[in-house]
This record gives structure tokens, sequence and C-alpha cells, in this order.
């Protein structure tokens, strides 16, 4: 395969960005191997993200074409499309390259992965969309290793999608050592140019938007907001990337009711790998936290947790409904402990702080909803401060519980929501872990 | 709709001057909007920068030769990381919608302005390639006529260094339209002061007799 086929096959990208001299693009347009098409059609809609709504394709005197062009705001920030931006899009199909490959996974499964993984062949097999409806800490990654070697054999393009950075990143180096001589991407915001067919491709959901009917099989991550989730055109950049028959596999802790009556195929795992039942949240009242903290006095329940579990000398997370709120924290919470940091969305330093959280350099991180997914680390603690604030729903409460007593060594610890009120979303979080142990322990 | 910025539901609340006179609706959210920081103090004539009464920067040019060039100027916001945040999606992602950020900012600013207002423009490469003039754009949402008197050069001052900047010759040259005696030269982000030290020194030149400056922020 060329390089410019490699590159280009199954993308929809930007002509003057595409990392080739102008003439071999040309030339593959001559030869009718790619095409070119408007960046937003005559109707309104971006060739990219299929955005349509008026709020987000604006119409402007552009000064590049002379006219009134569109520009499309939903994916601005992979370089703005706009009418007279130039796409490219590959169209000859490539050859499929079935045969034996090999696989660097060696590991065991419970029962309830195996079933869960034979359940996954057979649904791609049968060209059909799936629901993994797996519990935190059950050990999705590996259920899903046999399915992909399989699909690898057959010569299918298979990508996995996520909306988090941090979980592609984490994902990358297990997928690399399980598929040693396989092409594996890995896509994200500012991720490096990679070489060659990328035959495995890990992306963040976001980065779907530049695929165009590539894939064979799709694996959607975390898909718990999908279908109809904030961001609809998500849902659209998934079914894009994939060829119109390619099967979908959807992975969730917490998926909606939509997607479980949606997709009828479904394999359910309610016990975590090691065995040992979810942690289930205790509730504390905390009057007025917020108040109290803006006046620069630690609540008391919050303070003597924390001193507990500094005592205990266990690792916590507590996490805040709002930056601000840890900022005005952080002061009173490093006047108990200097070992005591706090990280944000925004915050360079996050990955380091979160690494010295699990080598023990820090005692405990005060920190936005962004850590909720994707992180283990062993005896861990949480806090939810605010546990009745509207970010913290129902799926954003499973997760954050999820992050406690994943390693089989100490499957136990704290999950207290500190609140100014029970309300719907805690009640309904706190009753599907109960659901999950007692649905586990059959 | 939803904020333009951090892309949350906009919880609209009509107001009687939104029924009554004409405004441009909200655009942001207020939690975004609160973010940005309006200079308040009195500071540079020339410039609007806080503190002394004429900035480090301005100093220099008036002593180097633009000795009252400027007659006097302001700036309408800090360069905070809000407003960097704004200024690159604005600029660099070329989000032109975000020029009606600060329509009414902009609007206030030069309404009742008698002299000509005259914006600082893009060369023709960079335009092309930009696909609009931002400093235009401000123009056009805040419903402000203007006049463009100067065409630039084709060096842009991004990849200069301060020392280069300060010494670089000649930016624009005249685009033989008639220059008045009046005017305000407008431009979006004033960094060392270069940029309007030139245009004015060029339309002075010509005859303008009182020049005077506005930009929406100051770095
Ligand atoms: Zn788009
Ligand atoms: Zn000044």
């Amino acid at each position: 395969m060329q390089a410019i086929e490699a590159f280009l096959s199954g993308r929809i990208w930007i002509r003057q960005f595409i990392p080739f001299p102008q003439e071999l693009v040309q030339q593959a347009i001559d030869q009718g191997n790619a095409i070119v098409v408007s960046g937003i059609s005559a109707d309104g809609q971006c060739a990219r993200c299929l955005e349509t709504s008026p709020d987000y394709v604006i119409p402007y005197t552009c000064a590049t074409c002379r006219t009134i062009c569109r520009y499309c705001r939903t994916c601005i920030k992979m370089g703005r499309i706009s009418s007279c931006t130039e796409l490219v899009v590959w169209r000859t199909p490539p050859t499929v390259n079935a045969g034996l490959r090999a696989f660097g996974w060696a590991g065991d499964l419970t029962p309830l992965q195996n079933s869960a993984s034979k359940a996954i062949s057979k649904s791609i097999r049968e060209r059909e969309d799936h629901l993994l409806y797996a519990v935190c800490g059950a050990g999705k990654t590996e259920i899903l290793f046999s399915p992909i070697h399989e699909a690898l054999q057959k010569g299918l393009r298979i990508c996995i999608a996520a909306p988090r950075t941090d979980v592609i990143l984490e994902l990358s180096p297990r997928f690399k050592q399980a598929f040693p001589d396989a092409t594996i991407h890995t896509l994200y915001g500012d991720s490096p140019e990679q070489s060659g067919y990328g035959e495995i491709i890990l992306a963040t959901t976001h980065q779907l938007y530049r695929f165009q009917e590539a894939f064979d099989l799709l694996f959607v991550d975390e898909a718990d907001a999908f279908p109809y989730s904030l961001d609809p055109s998500l849902e659209r950049g998934v079914k894009k990337a994939g060829k119109p028959s390619a099967p979908i596999i959807y992975i969730s802790a917490t998926p909606s009711k939509t997607l479980q009556k949606r997709i009828t195929v479904h394999s359910t795992i309610f016990k975590r790998y090691h065995g040992a039942p979810l942690p289930v949240p205790v509730y504390r009242a905390m009057w007025n936290y917020e108040r109290q903290i803006r006046k620069g006095n630690l609540p008391l329940p919050l303070k003597r947790w924390i001193e507990d579990k500094l005592q205990k000398q266990q690792p916590f997370l507590l996490f805040f409904p709002s930056i601000q709120l840890i900022d005005q924290v952080y002061p009173l919470l490093h006047k108990i402990d200097s070992r005591i940091e706090s990280v944000h969305s925004k915050d360079p330093q996050r990955k380091e702080k979160v690494m010295k959280l699990r080598e023990g350099m820090l005692a405990g991180l005060a920190t936005s909803t962004i850590l909720e997914r994707g992180i283990t680390i062993p005896h861990l603690q949480v806090a939810v401060i605010g546990s009745d604030h509207r970010v913290f729903d129902r799926a954003a409460l499973i997760q954050i519980a999820g992050r406690v007593g994943r390693s089989a060594k100490d499957p136990t610890g704290d999950v207290v929501f500190f609140h100014n009120g029970i309300n719907r979303q805690m009640d309904a979080a706190r009753q599907e872990i109960l659901f999950y142990n007692k649905e586990g322990r059959v | 709709m939803n904020c333009c910025l951090c892309d949350q539901a906009l919880r609209f609340v009509p107001s009687w001057r939104g029924i009554f006179l004409y405004e441009a609706p909200e655009l942001l959210c207020q939690h975004c909007r609160n973010e940005f920081s309006k200079i308040t103090e009195q500071g540079c004539k020339f410039c609007g920068k806080e503190g002394e009464a004429i900035c480090r920067d301005c100093h220099y040019w008036e002593e180097h030769g633009y000795r009252e060039l400027i007659h006097s100027g302001k700036s309408l916001y800090r360069y905070n990381d809000a407003m960097k945040d704004w200024f690159h999606q604005y600029k660099f992602l070329k989000d032109v919608l975000l020029a009606q950020v600060f329509a009414k900012d902009m609007r206030e600013a030069l309404v009742n302005e008698r002299a000509v207002v005259v914006p600082i423009p893009l060369n023709n490469e960079k335009l092309r390639e930009r696909s609009f003039s931002q400093v235009d754009e401000l123009l056009l949402a805040a419903g402000i006529p203007y006049r463009h008197l100067l065409e630039k050069y084709g060096e842009t001052l991004g990849e200069k260094t301060r020392q280069e900047r300060m010494a670089t010759k000649r930016l624009f040259r005249l685009n033989g339209e008639k220059v008045p005696k009046q005017l305000v030269l407008v431009d979006d982000l004033y960094t060392t002061g270069t940029t309007m030290r030139q245009a004015a020194k060029t339309l002075q030149e010509a005859g303008a007799e009182s020049i005077r400056i506005l930009t929406l922020i100051r770095a």
C-alpha cells in the first residue's frame, strides 16, 4: 500500500493539511482514488461532523472566496471547515489482509467475562450491535481482546472510541502488548502523526469525525450518554466512521435506559473480576457546606473524614462540584496536610498529581468530576462534597463510587456522599449499586 | 441557544432593553462573561494600560521619534486567560461569530465618535488565508461605520522579538483614499504599540492632524 493511501484510507481530511505533496494528492484525485467534497454542503451540513443546526453552521462574508460562506463551529477545534474548504475522501477500498496474527495476551477470564467475550464474538460474526453492560472493575478491556483478535485475523479494520484522552492513553500500551504485530494508531487532540495503515484505531470520540466509512467494527467505551447525549454530534461521528454494515459494541457501566432498549443483544456483568461486592455509598449530611467553605471553615464532618484517612494512611479523592469551590477549599485542605493537592480539567500537571497519589507522595486530591473515570489506585477512599449538586448525576456518582475497591487485595473502602439534602440522582446511584451487588451474588 | 464559549445552555432572561430597544442577544453565559476583565482605572494616556500615566511601551515611542504622534487613546479589556482563549478562538481558529461577544463594548466606545474610524488592516495574503479581517468584523458586529485608509505590507509582527518589532521600518502604505484631519485608529490587541505608531506615522505624513487610538485588548 502506498503511504498516501495508507494515510487517507477511510479518512476525510482538509486538502491543504494532508501531509503529502499536493501533486500526489492531485494524482490520486485524477486517478479516481480520491474525491474532493465541499466542507459545508449546499444545504448547510458540515461534511466532517455532519452538523446541520444553524446555531452551529454560521454564515459570514468570506474573504477567501468572496461570497457568503458558512463555517462549522461544532468541529472548529480540529481546524475550521467552511463552504470553500476542500475535503478529500479516499474512495478505493483497501485490500483485505486476512490471516494468522500474533496474540500477546495470555491472562485468564472469569466465567462471566468469558461468556461476555464469547457473546461479543458472536455478535461481531452476525454483524449485530451489542451492549456490554459491566460494572466498574469488571475487567472490560480483557473481555474485548479475544473478539478483537478474531476480527483482526479476518482482516477487519477496528476502532475503539472513548470520550476521554486519559482512557485512550491508558488503553494504548495494553493493546500494543495484546496485538504485537498489528498497526495500532492512538488518536486524540494533540496526538503525534502515526504512519502506515492503522488496523486498530484507538481514538477519542471527537477524532472519529475525521473518518468516513472506515471501520468494519467499532467499540464505543463509556457509552453512557448514548444515545441522545448532550453532544449528539458524537453519535453521528461514530455512525459515520463505520461502514454501513459495521456492528457497534457499546460498553458502559451505566447505560441509559434508551440504549438498553435500543440495543437488543446484551451481556451483563454485575460482579467485579475479584468477586467482591461494589462499595455502597453512605450518605452524610453537611448543611451549608458551600457557605462554610467560602467563609474559610472546613465543614466538621469532612474534616473528621479526612483526618481519619490521613491517620490510616489511605489515599483519598475529594470530588467537588465546581472549580471555584476547589480553589476556595484548597488552602483549608493544605492547612490540614500539605500533601493534599488539587486538580481540575485544565491543570497541566493532572497526570503527575494522580501518579504521586498512587505512589503515596500525595495524601489526597481535591478534584472536579474529571477523575471520575479511568483511575485505579489501591486502597483509595472517596468522598463527594455536595453530591446533590446537578453536576453529579446518577452515572457520575456510580463512576465515582467505582473508583473504590478495585484491587483484589483490598476490595473495600469508603464512598461517602456529603450532601445538602438527598436527591433522586443520589438515590438512583445507590439503588443501582445495591442492585448490582444483589445480581452479582447469584 | 448555547453559550458560544462553553456551550452550556443559555438561560434567556428577556430584559426591557431587549424588548423595546434594539440590543444584540447575549451570546455568553453569565459565568463566561464574568471571566473577562474590563480596564476601569485611568492608566496610560495613549494605550490605557493600568499603572503610570505613560506606560513603558508608550514612553519608549515618545522618546524615539514618535512624540505626540498619537493624541490619546484607550483599551477596553485586560489580556487575561479568558481573553487569551477568546482571542485564540476568534483569530486563529477563525470563529468569526465571536466578534459579536464585544459588540456592545465596541459600540459604546465608538457610537458617539465624530472622527473617522479607521481599522488596522491585514495584508492581502493574510486576509485571504484567514478569510476575514478581525478588526473589521468587530466594528461590523458593533454596527460602527468605518473607512479603510491603509494597506499593509507583506510581513507580520507575530514572529518577531520585541526589539525586532520596535525597529521595524515600514508596515503600512496609503490606499489612495483621502485622509481626513481627525481619526480614530482601531485594532484588536495592543502589545508594544508598534502597529499603531506605524499606522499613525503614515497617516500623519498624509495630513492627519489628530489621531486617537482604540484597542479592544491591552496585553
Ligand atoms: Zn463540523
Ligand atoms: Zn501606553
